[in-house]
């Protein structure tokens, strides 16, 4: 599996919001042993010293521990999964106002579109 | 560290390398990127003290000594008529630093045959033979010269491969290249070359970081100017 990696940004940061995003969601539960720093570059076909970067990074964040001679694994602090969450819908949200606001839509009529798009996604995959 | 300080050399009135200086560190990928003819290849020569220099000194962890570096150059250099496999016993008898090891896994990885013959390989098993006759001596320098040049795009991929396996550990691998978009986020760090001269260095994240750049862009800039 490669993945497809944003050439303009530093690629050890595309790595850590890839880990958020699947700490957020729970895909990668706490506590949860995460790959090597070399099974990591093989996964995503990033250079060892990127996925050392990314570990090293993520570590100081207190996103995932490491102790000696064990695997890494995802943090057992729920604040700092709940934080990451909330982090990561305000990143969206404040993306999502700006190019609505470049439209000038009012508010009322912008969460009115909300609702109605949700709902009906929900109506597609019940 | 591998350490370029100065390297002069003057073909009649041209100046193809004008005061080169620069360094390779462990654990890293260096690329020199420059057009055809900016002096790539002579840089590397030079460095292999395959072709005298005008002036300049090149430093192997403090030493003048080659024996820590593994040089591929951009052709074939195994008699044609051999097969893989005659060609990899040739080396394992010649070099003690030959490591039978990981050349059997880079043949299994690149799907080579042994009884494959030499000059019968397309040009991507040939750039592939080339990778597995650098990589498996155990040197911690290793110098490319266009080691993707020509090949296409999925083959490219395949060879990449071994930029982000475990076979990277421990070496500080510098490589040239004209084209580099298939490779670009591989690379920690990138020095650009023109008639000779190193015009820009970077590394390659803290480009991304500060300038919001990829390497491609910077490209353009250093080379449409």
């Amino acid at each position: 599996m490669s993945y497809e990696f944003d050439q303009r940004i530093p690629v050890y940061l595309q790595v850590i919001a890839l880990f958020k995003q699947r700490i957020a969601t729970r895909e990668l539960a706490p506590g949860q042993e995460i790959p090597s720093r070399r099974e990591l570059a093989a996964q995503l076909g990033i250079n060892p010293n990127t996925a050392q970067r990314a570990y090293k990074e993520m570590e100081e964040q207190q996103l995932i521990t490491t102790e000696r001679n064990v695997p890494s694994r995802i943090t057992m602090d729920e604040r700092i999964v709940e934080k990451i969450r909330s982090e990561l819908l305000e990143a969206a949200v404040t993306e999502f106002i700006q190019s609505v606001q470049a439209i000038g839509a009012p508010l009322p009529e912008v969460v009115g579109k909300i609702e109605q798009a949700y709902a009906n996604r929900g109506k597609q995959h019940a | 560290m591998l350490e370029v300080h100065g390297l002069k050399k003057r073909y009649g009135r041209k100046n193809v390398l004008d005061n080169v200086s620069f360094t390779v560190q462990p654990n890293t990928l260096t690329c020199l990127i420059g057009l055809n003819g900016a002096g790539k290849s002579t840089i590397l020569k030079g460095i292999m003290g395959l072709i005298p220099l005008d002036s300049g000194t090149v430093l192997i962890d403090g030493t003048g000594s080659k024996d820590a570096v593994a040089y591929i150059p951009d052709l074939q250099t195994m008699p044609g008529h051999m097969t893989v496999g005659d060609a990899l016993d040739y080396m394992n008898d010649h070099y003690a630093d030959w490591n039978g090891e990981t050349a059997e896994s880079l043949l299994r990885t690149f799907q080579l045959m042994r009884t494959d013959v030499i000059t019968d390989l397309s040009k991507g098993n040939q750039a592939k033979f080339n990778l597995i006759l650098g990589f498996a001596l155990d040197r911690p320098y290793l110098i490319l010269d266009e080691p993707l040049a020509g090949i296409d795009i999925f083959t490219k991929e395949q060879i990449a491969w071994i930029f982000t396996s475990e076979f990277m550990e421990g070496r500080g691998i510098l490589m040239t290249t004209h084209e580099i978009d298939e490779i670009e986020h591989l690379i920690d760090r990138v020095i650009f070359l023109q008639d000779g001269r190193v015009i820009d260095e970077h590394d390659a994240e803290e480009m991304r970081e500060l300038h919001g750049k990829s390497v491609q862009d910077r490209m353009r800039e250093v080379y449409a100017r």
